[in-house]
This record gives structure tokens, sequence and C-alpha cells, in this order.
């Protein structure tokens, strides 16, 4: 780092800050200002409107830092920023235009013209320079002397008064402190430091030989400056030193810290904070000195220094010098200190957290008390979270165990002190209370969010760990701990927090337990169903039942909640909690109350993924419970889009960059859901074909020839096409392959094959064992496959039996006769089959209704020929010139359709029936023939 | 009146037997003369069937040679139009139109036989001539087949083309053979005609018939999206007008002068119109196979009756 950038990018951060601060102070001065100095030309600059007011800081900033290089005769940084400064007043032009050229522009002008010709007739010296710097020189006095030819009379005028307009500026600082208390902070810095250039340009102009020197002194004048702005930004320090991340002196006041640092133990003096900042003057210059010669060791060796210092903050007397008294208050200055380097450049912030728990150490040697203590780790704490500066990376698995360790016992503390710490994001800085005394202590913080920080990079870390590792077990491990966490921050919550805050601290504790099994209280439910009740309500005192737990929590959420997310969240939560459970009714129930489907879609993503996921939990146990359709609908959206791994958030699908550049992969990426919640893709995948062959295979045999069927599942269809088009067929290996063979067989009606199919032992491995009651969903499986075996089989070949047994059929399908007497009743009265019951028989009659394939050709081309008319009608709409016209028309028409659609019924009774459609049609026309 | 010979009539179903098989469509050049107002068809010759391998095979060449050849043996060689097998009376097509009109501009008196071998095989031979209407004639004549033009010429599917009877004349020594063969032939020969069976027939029209239906529905689609574009535009082209007008208005009271008049209709591109003809040729050939159908089941349903009684009556 060179010295000259060190430097200039050091001012550049001052001015920045004090930047930063004019903005929202200036309403407060510009009121005063305005009546106290209304016809002075400089106020009406002054006169703040926050554009205005930042162009001119830019500006001021600039010149700055040309001056800084002009001191230290850096031609090129000179030039570089010269150019800036030209662009940043073309930008402010506007401003300009109005306000007038600001003076310290022409100022800067004037004196860099002169400069740069002192330095031109300085042959010597240029000879000295190097060549990027002699080279800047001469095409920086070119520049200049081109664009000063604009400003000719204003900096004639300048030329000729130097004094007056710097004491213009100088008459109204003073004016501006007075004016408000403040703004005096920043406002008496610029002052100053202006002021110290005013009075050194001068000079350099005069005594180039001198140059050096004068650069020297107005070192020091800045420096000392710099000082006396220190002594304000130190008081402001004290009074709100809340601000963790204030803006203010930022840059300041951490490379002070460092000086400060340093000095404690390089000088072992004691040093009580006020002395070494007296000291502290002494110091730099004796640095500049230095700096003279070596050039820009100033900062660097400071740090350096500061980073051999960090072993030794393990002796703790150095921390504080020996014999301080080490109370609360020093304690408190010594935290914010080595917090304000928080989050900067070059911050070592391993030594801070190092830091941090050294002084934990020493408050809690010092028994300053438990205050002190919850505030030092929440600091700790919040370290821990930076140390990241990636939002994207995951913590390190030792940083990781310290946080888990320092939460815990933050919670101890906590817990220990139930009635004696309060705690709150909104108890201001001074409020709080730190000290041992009879009041409660008053700490702010926030431990719901430093828990729920954690709760988030556990999930990262769950992101980042490859699943198939030990370590990802390993990590896992760690759930236990921090589900531990979330169950004491809510019991602490309980008491303590605002519904807000439950609601909150609810939300993670349902996220934590939403998507477990609770094998507990499944065995105990199915060992318990003979005992009596009142021995099962003991047994459930005993332990929560993750059910009842997820009852309570989500009902208080429904009840309390105020933000809609976190209600949205708990129920989808909730749904799939039921639905792990198997408790069908209540999921659906829920669902369908919550009312999500319509509007989940303006959910931001995570919430999409859970709802997702609820969808897909409740189609499996649908699935479960031998509610097939109910399971293919769930699941249909998911699977028809055939994106399942991404909608889970299970993962990302191979494309092309141009659907999603880097960025939008990052966050993708940042959305998945950690592996040990995964729902199996396989199970789902084989759960919604195996629904879809049982309701698609029937089907296609009821309509067989019926034209326009449609199909229930189009990826269904899709893998028997595949299954299809395989040029050789082996025994089945994969999940689908099993399922495309047992809907061949299936078709046929051949039960038996069909369910050696489904059901095998690489089935089961596959899929069916991941059900938690697999014996019970085997079972029904094998029923519904005999029933639509049957129904199947009724469908395909009821052509070729005049009558059949249903005994015949009971003994093929090995189902009760009760039960194929009431599929084939059922199928008769759905008019699916046209047959009859002969009681005394226990036979199945058929009727043969089907039509000639004649008369399917007919009612096709009446079909067709009704399309004809409509398209027919439209340009007849259009030779009338009715634009909307038909649009009215076909409302009409759908109308009419529906009438003859009844005509049609009422006209073709028997087995015409099924064919509704194509009558409809032959109906509609006929209307139509008589309406026109 | 087209009079035509047995011999012709022998001629084009044996060319059919030999070479037209299922929808294969054979055709030929019919020869003879005009006598009076009427047209005696005296001989035909069959083109011969295309193959892909003689490519280079000249029509035209052959027609000629085939005449020049039947004059050397005395026949009449005038030309006096062709004849075409069919397919369940699938025959208004596009190449028809055109072939006939060729012929029929060239040649004023001729006609196209239609011979329907399925019809035929059924019992009852089916023969038809036909010409195409002189305003047909016009319409094709001035290639234009615009919803305008067609609109003009006031010409709809029925009027395209026109039936012309036949008759055939045997000579008298055929008519006694005829009367020979019709006493030794066994009564199932001529009970062909009432063949019970009919779904089949009236599948394949059915078939077609959608066929037909289909692309008419297609075109019907087009015609509407053309309309639509073309009253689109048409409002468009008002705007653009209007605005101009105005405009013109205001410059004249500035006094200036008005802007120059552009064209139009350089600006406003008409879409281009679908041909009509098709359209029309397809519901010529949709009322072509409703008319068969119609005849078809009438004498089936006749048939049904008969057999009904005949079982009422057994």
């Amino acid at each position: 780092m060179s010295r000259f950038f060190a430097t200039g990018s050091d001012s550049e951060s001052e001015e920045s800050s004090s930047a930063d601060e004019i903005t929202p102070k200036a309403p407060g001065t510009t009121f005063k200002q305005s009546l106290l100095l209304s016809d002075d030309e400089e106020d009406t600059k002054r006169v703040v409107r926050s554009a205005k007011d930042k162009r001119f800081e830019e500006l001021t900033n600039l010149i700055k830092t040309i001056r800084n290089a002009m001191k230290i005769r850096d031609m090129a940084k000179c030039l570089e920023e010269f150019e800036q400064l030209c662009r940043a007043f073309l930008k402010s032009k506007n401003i300009v235009d109005k306000e007038g050229v600001p003076s310290f522009y022409i100022r800067l002008l004037a004196d860099l013209e002169d400069y740069l010709n002192q330095l031109w007739e300085d042959k010597e010296g240029k000879k000295k320079m190097n060549k990027n710097n002699a080279k800047a020189l001469s095409t920086l006095r070119q520049k200049i002397r081109k664009y000063n030819r604009d400003y000719e009379t204003e900096i004639a005028a300048y030329k000729e008064n130097p004094q007056e307009s710097a004491d213009e500026e100088e008459e109204k600082e003073p004016e501006d402190s007075g004016s408000s208390s403040d703004s005096d902070g920043d406002g008496g810095d610029e002052g100053v430091s202006s002021k110290s250039f005013l009075k050194k340009k001068p000079e350099a102009a005069s005594e180039a030989s001198k140059f050096l020197k004068s650069a020297k002194g107005s070192g020091d004048e800045s420096s000392s400056s710099d000082d006396d702005d220190d002594d304000e930004d130190w008081g402001s320090d004290t009074v709100d030193s809340g601000s963790e991340s204030s803006d203010e002196g930022e840059g300041r006041s951490a490379s002070l810290a460092v000086v400060f640092l340093k000095k404690t133990q390089d000088s072992d003096k004691p040093s009580e904070k006020k002395l070494g900042k007296k000291k502290k003057p002494k110091k730099k210059e004796r640095l500049e000195e230095e700096a003279e010669e070596e050039g820009g060791e100033e900062v660097e060796g400071g740090w350096e220094k500061v980073k051999g210092g960090v072993p030794l903050v393990k002796e703790k007397p150095k921390m504080f010098a020996k014999g301080t008294e080490i109370n609360t208050a020093v304690v408190v200055k010594k935290l914010n200190e080595i917090l304000q380097a928080r989050g900067k450049k070059g911050t070592d912030r391993a030594a801070q957290i190092e830091l941090l728990h050294a002084l934990a150490a020493i408050a809690a040697e010092n028994n300053l008390g438990q205050g002190i203590l919850v505030k030092i780790k929440f600091n700790i704490i919040a370290s821990l979270y930076d140390y990241n500066p990636n939002l994207a990376a995951f913590m390190k698995p030792d940083m990781w165990k310290k946080c888990l360790d320092c939460i815990d016992e933050l919670l101890d503390i906590l817990f220990d002190n139930n009635n004696h710490i309060f705690i709150g994001e909104n108890i201001a800085e001074d409020s709080e209370n730190l000290a041992i005394s009879d009041q409660p202590f008053r700490v702010r913080g926030c431990v719901l969010t430093l828990v729920e920080r954690m709760d988030e990079e556990f999930t990262k870390i769950m992101q980042n760990t490859d699943p198939h590792s030990q370590e990802y077990v390993d990590n896992l491990k760690d759930e236990g701990r921090v589900c531990g966490i979330v169950d004491r921050l809510l019991a602490y919550m309980e008491n303590k927090g605002s519904t807000e805050e439950i609601c909150r601290i609810y939300l993670r504790r349902i996220m934590h337990t939403y998507y477990k099994f609770d094998y507990k209280a499944h065995r105990r439910s199915l060992g318990l169903q003979g005992e009596s009740k009142s021995e099962q309500d003991q047994e459930e005192s005993e332990g929560e039942d993750s059910a009842v737990i997820m009852d309570r929590l989500c009902k208080f959420i429904y009840a309390k909640d105020r933000t809609d997310r976190i209600r949205t969240c708990a129920i989808l939560c909730h749904i799939y909690h039921h639905a792990l459970h198997s408790r069908w009714y209540q999921a659906r129930d829920l669902m369908l109350m919550s009312h999500l489907q319509d509007n989940i879609q303006h959910a931001d993503p995570p919430v999409q993924i859970l709802y997702n996921r609820t969808m897909v939990q409740l189609g499996i146990c649908a699935f479960r419970q031998g509610m097939i359709k109910d399971a293919h609908n769930a699941l249909l959206d998911i699977q028809s889009s055939g994106r399942a791994k991404e909608l889970l958030g299970q993962g990302l699908l191979m494309r092309n960059m141009q659907e999603r550049n880097a960025e939008q992969e990052k966050i993708e990426k940042r959305r998945q859901v950690p592996f040990h919640m995964h729902i199996n893709l396989e199970l789902l995948e084989c759960v919604y074909l195996v629904s879809a062959m049982l309701l698609e295979i029937p089907y296609m045999a009821a309509h067989e020839f019926d034209a326009r069927r449609r199909m229930i599942s189009k990826q269904f269809h899709h893998q028997l096409r595949v299954g299809e088009r395989q040029p050789l067929l082996g025994p089945p290996e994969s999940m689908r392959e099993h399922v495309v063979a047992a809907s061949k067989a299936m078709k046929m009606g051949d039960w038996r094959t069909c369910h050696s199919f489904i059901i095998n032992e690489k089935m089961n491995s596959k899929v069916w064992d991941l059900f938690p009651e697999t014996q019970r969903v085997r079972e029904m499986l094998v029923r519904k496959i005999q029933e639509e075996s049957l129904r199947t089989y009724l469908f395909t070949y009821s052509s070729v039996y005049d009558s059949i047994s249903m005994e015949t059929l009971s003994e093929m399908f090995e189902l009760e006769i009760p039960t194929v007497h009431s599929i084939i009743s059922k199928m008769i009265i759905n008019e699916e089959l046209m047959a009859s019951l002969d009681q005394p028989t226990q036979t199945v009659v058929m009727h043969r209704t089907e039509p000639t394939s004649l008369q399917n050709m007919a009612l096709q081309l009446a079909e067709k020929l009704g399309s004809l008319v409509e398209n027919n009608e439209r340009v007849f709409d259009l030779k009338q010139g009715v634009y909307g016209g038909y649009f009215n028309r076909d409302q009409k028409g759908g109308y009419q359709q529906k009438q003859s659609y009844q005509r049609g019924t009422l006209n073709q009774k028997g087995g015409y029936q099924q064919k509704q459609g194509g009558y409809q049609r032959g109906g509609y026309r006929n209307q139509n023939q008589s309406n026109y | 009146l087209p009079v035509s010979l047995p011999k012709v009539v022998l001629k084009i179903i044996k060319h059919y037997q030999e070479e037209g098989q299922g929808s294969e469509v054979v055709q030929g050049v019919l020869l003879g003369l005009v006598v009076d107002d009427r047209l005696e068809i005296t001989n035909c010759f069959p083109f011969p069937q295309h193959t892909e391998d003689d490519a280079d095979f000249d029509e035209v060449q052959y027609q000629m040679e085939m005449m020049r050849s039947l004059r050397h043996v005395n026949i009449d060689h005038l030309h006096v139009g062709w004849y075409q097998s069919t397919y369940y009376g699938s025959f208004v097509s596009r190449a028809l139109l055109d072939s006939q009109f060729s012929y029929q501009h060239a040649i004023e008196e001729s006609v196209v036989l239609i011979y329907d071998p399925i019809k035929t095989a059924q019992g009852s031979l089916s023969l038809k001539a036909y010409r195409l209407t002189p305003k047909l004639m016009e319409i094709c004549k001035e290639k234009d087949f615009t919803p305008e033009g067609l609109k003009k010429a006031n010409i709809g599917f029925e009027h395209m083309f026109e039936e012309v009877p036949i008759v055939i004349k045997n000579s008298h020594l055929i008519s006694v053979l005829m009367w020979e063969l019709e006493d030794k032939s066994t009564v199932a020969d001529k009970h062909e005609l009432l063949n019970l069976s009919s779904s089949n027939h009236l599948e394949k029209s059915l078939q077609l018939l959608m066929d037909r239906v289909d692309d008419m529905s297609q075109d019907i689609v087009k015609y509407n999206t053309y309309s639509r574009n073309l009253s689109k535009q048409q409002q468009q082209k008002h705007q653009y007008l209007q605005r101009r007008q105005q405009e013109n208005a205001q410059r004249q009271s500035r006094g200036e002068p008005p802007l120059p008049e552009e064209d139009i209709t350089k600006m406003f591109k008409p879409p281009q119109p679908p041909p009509r003809m098709d359209t029309l040729l397809i519901a010529g050939q949709i009322n072509n196979y409703c008319q068969n159908v119609k005849e078809f089941t009438s004498q089936n349903l006749g048939k049904l009756f008969m057999a009904e009684a005949l079982q009422g009556h057994n």
C-alpha cells in the first residue's frame, strides 16, 4: 500500500463520514442560516437541498484529495482526481447554474494553476520527478489552462482578494456551529481543515522551496484539527455509543483504536483513555516524521503491531493496564472500541472475536455482573455471524460450535437471572443498565434474532455439506442442540416476549418439528390401542406428542399472528405434519379452509416451496389412506411439470445459462431444502404413477372407442409410450418399468401379474418400505389393484360375455361376492357397464348396446359438422360487422348446447347415453336451424 | 345428349378392372363425333398407367400417336372428351376441373364420363357425363377465384357442373345376345342388387365425407381470418385517412401547403385473399357424397323394408 494512497483514502473516508452526517442535520441549520445570512452569496450556496448538498460534498471531497496529492507532489494522482472533479462538476451543472460557481471550486482552480506553474518552473524538481509524474504534470498543466479560461473572471476576482472569501468561510463556520449544536462536529471539522489549507496555500504559492516544510506543518495542523475532531467524536461516543455501526468517524476511530491499542501495549504507563488521547497528537507527530522517510509505514506499522499483540491479549491484564480499576464503564468503553472496528476492511475478525472473549473473561473475573456479560455475549455472537463476509458462505465447524456454546451460555445467564435482566431491541443504548445495582439489568439486543440467525446458519451448513458423508451426519447431530436452544428460548420468550416474538420463535420451533415423523407417538398409538384410556392419558402427559405441540403452537400463531407470512408457514407446516402422520381429513380440511391454493402464487419462493412440499405430503398421505383420486390430484401439479425436484427445493435442474444466470443460480441454491428434510422423489413419483395407473387403466378400457377421450395423466401416458418404444422388453428394473409392466398386466385384467409387479422385493426396498405403515399400505394397494382390475376386465371383455357369474368373478379376482356385487352395481348405476344383475342366479347379464362403428362414425361426423357450423357462423358475424358479436353468440350457443344436451338425453335413452356428446352437437345444429 | 356405344362402356369397365384397384383412378380419352344435337361417343382408349421410372413419357405424343393409328383403321378419331373412374363418388377435384376446362376450352363439346365401379359392382351400372357450366367456364377463363370474383359470377357449388343424360345404344345384334344371356343366367346372379349389407359402403362414404368436412372447416377458418384481417386493415386505413384530413385542414388554416398524398394502397397492402375455388369444389364434393349416401340409403331402406315384409310373410 503506497503511502500516498493510504493518506488519500484516509482523508476520503473522513470526508465521506462527515458528508453522511450533514445530510440529516441540514434541515435544522438551513432555516437559521437563511435568516442570518440571507444576502450572502456563500450562504445561498450553503442552503441545503439534498441534491445540491450531495454534489458539493462530492466536490469538496475531491478537492481535498487533490490538495493532499499536491502536498505530496503526486502528479499522477492529482491529474486523476482533477479529471474526476471536472466530471463531478459537470454533473452538478444544473445546481451550479442555479447557485453560481462555488467559491471553493474557484479557489482550487486558482491554487492548482499557481502550484503547477511553480512546479513547471522548478527545473530541478522536475528532473527528480519520475516519468509518470512528469508526464502527468504536463498534461495537467495544459488541462487546467484550458479549463481555467472559462472561469477567468472568477479566478481573477479570487486572486485579487483571496483572504476575503476565506474569511467568509471562517465567518460562517462559527455561526454555523452556534446555530445548531448538532452540526458543530462536522461543521467545525470542515471549517478548521479548510482554514488550515487556506493558510497553507498562499505560503506554498510563495515559497516553493519550502513546500515540504509547509506540508509538514499543514500535516501537523491537520492532525491537530483531526484531534479536535476526535474529541468531539469521543464525546458523541459517550453520549450515544449505542449506534454501533454509525458511520460517524468510523474510519478514523478504527485507526484510533489501533493506535490506542498499540500504545497501551508498548507504553506500559498507566493509561486511562483520556490520557492516551492526549498523548496521541505527539505520537502522531512522531509518526509523521518517520513517515517522511519511511513512507506509508504509519498505518501499516500500526496494524502489524496489533496483530502481534493479539496473542498477548490472552494475558488479561494487558487488556487494561495494570492497576486500572476495572468497572462496568471501562469495560463498556472497551467493548465499544473493539466493536468500532467491526465491518471494516482489514479488520481481523478472528482477532476481534478473541478480544471479545477475553473481555468477557475479564468481566466475569471481576464480577461485573451479568448485565455486562450478556452484552458482551451478544456482541460475540454477532461477530461470529460477521465472520463470513459472504452471505453464501457458511460457518466453519469450530465457529459454529463456538456460536452454539455462546448462545447456550447466554441462555444460561438469562435463565439464571430470569427477573433481573431485561433485554430487547428497543432498549436504547443510553438507557441500558449494566452496572450491578438494585435495579434489574437492562441490555440492548435481541436473543430471538440471534437464534433465528443461528438457525439459518445451521440450514446453510446443512446445505453446503455433502449429504452422503459422515460429516453430514455429524452436523446433523447438532440439530438436537439447535432444537434445544430453540426450545429454551421458547420457554424464555413465553414468559417475557411479546406476542410477535412468541410467534416468531414458535414458527422456528414448528419448522424444526413439522417434517419429523413422531415414532414415539406412532408406537404409542399402536401399542396402546387395547389399553384403557386413562393409561393413555397418563402416557401422553409424560412427553408431549409432536402433534400436540404442533397443534398448540400453530393455534397460537393462527390467533395471534399479524404478519401473514408466519401464519401461512404455520398452516403449511401443520398440514404437513398432519399428512405425515396420516391424519388425512384434518390435513385436507385445513388445506381447504386456509384457501392457500388460491393465492399461493403470490407468496415468496421459500413459502411456495413449503407449499409444494405440503401438497406432495398431502398426496402421499391420501395414497396411504387409499384415496387414490385425491392422491393423484394433489400430486398432479407437481409431477406434470416434470420439475418436481426444483419445485420441492431439492436440487437444481440442469438448464442452459440463458434461462438462469449465475446470480439466479446462487439465489436458487440458497433456497434449497437441506437433505434431511427431503421428500423421496422416487417414492413421490411411484405414488403418483401407481395412482395414475389405478385411475387411468379402467378409464382407458371404458373409453376405448371414444374419439374425444382425454388423458387423466399425461405423465403416465408418457411412461407407457416410453415402455412401448423399447425394442426389447426385459424384466423390469427401475420403478417406472415396474409400473409400466403392471399397467400392461392390468389392461388385460390380470391382477396377479399386476400385483407381482407392483409389490415385490425390489419395489419394497425402493418404495414401499419407506412408509411408516408399510404393511397396511401394501394391503390397501393389493385391494385397489384387485378392484380396478375387475373393472378393467369388465370394460374390456364385457362384449364377449352374454352373462357372467359373480362367483366366477369373485374367484378370479379373489374378492368377496358382496364387493364384486357392489362394484358392478356401481358401474351399472354410473352407466359405465350396460348390464343388469340377476339376483337369484348371481349373474351379470350383459346388454348389447355398444354402437357399431358406423354409428360411431356418424357421431363423429355430427360433431365435425357442428364445428363447421360454428365456424361458418363466425364468418357470418363478420359479414354483419358485429365484431365483438360472436363472443356473445358463443355464450348463447353454449346455453343452447346445454338445452339440446338435455333434449339429447331425453331423446336418446338407453345405450347411447354415454355418447351424449355427439348427439348434443346434432341437437345443437337442429336447434340452430329452427332458431334462425 | 351423348350417346355411347356399349363397346365404350365395356372398354372403360375393362380398363378399370385391369388397372384400377381400390382407390386408384384410371383415365382415358373418348373419341366420337357430333351428330345433330347429339354427341356420339364411339370409341375410347386408356391413358397408360404412369410409373415412376418412365418420367419422360410424353402424354400428348402418345395421344396423337394413338389417334393417328386409329384413323388408319378407319375409326372415329375426333377427340370428344375423356373418362375417369371414381372411388365412392369422389371426383370433384381441382384436377378434374382443370383438365375438363382445358378440354372444353379447346373442344367445345367435350364431356367427362365418370364411371363408378363400386356402384356398378352392386348391380347397377353407374356412368355419368358431366360438363362445366358456361358460368364456370368464364371464371376459369379469367382465373379469378377471389371471393369477389365468385360473388360477381354468382356461382354456387350446385351450378358448377351440369350433368348430361346418357343413352347407351346397343346394336340390335347385341340386344339379342343380351336377351339370350338373361334367359340363361341363374336367379342368384340377378339378385345381386338385393344385397342387404350396407354398413361397409356407408362407412366408407362417411369417412370420405368427414375428411371433406374437415377440409371445409379449415378453409372456413382461413377465410375467417382473412376477412377479419381485411376489416381490421380497413379500419386502420380509415383512421389514417381521417387523421390526414384533419392535419390538412389544420395546415390549411395555417396557410401551409397540404401534405402530399401518399399512395395509400402501398401503405396498406390488402391481405392475400384465399382462393375460394377449392372451397367451392369441396362443397361440390360434399354435395356429391350426400347425394350418394342419400340415394344409397333410400335404396337400402327399401330393401330392408322388403326383407322385413318377406320375413313377416314367411
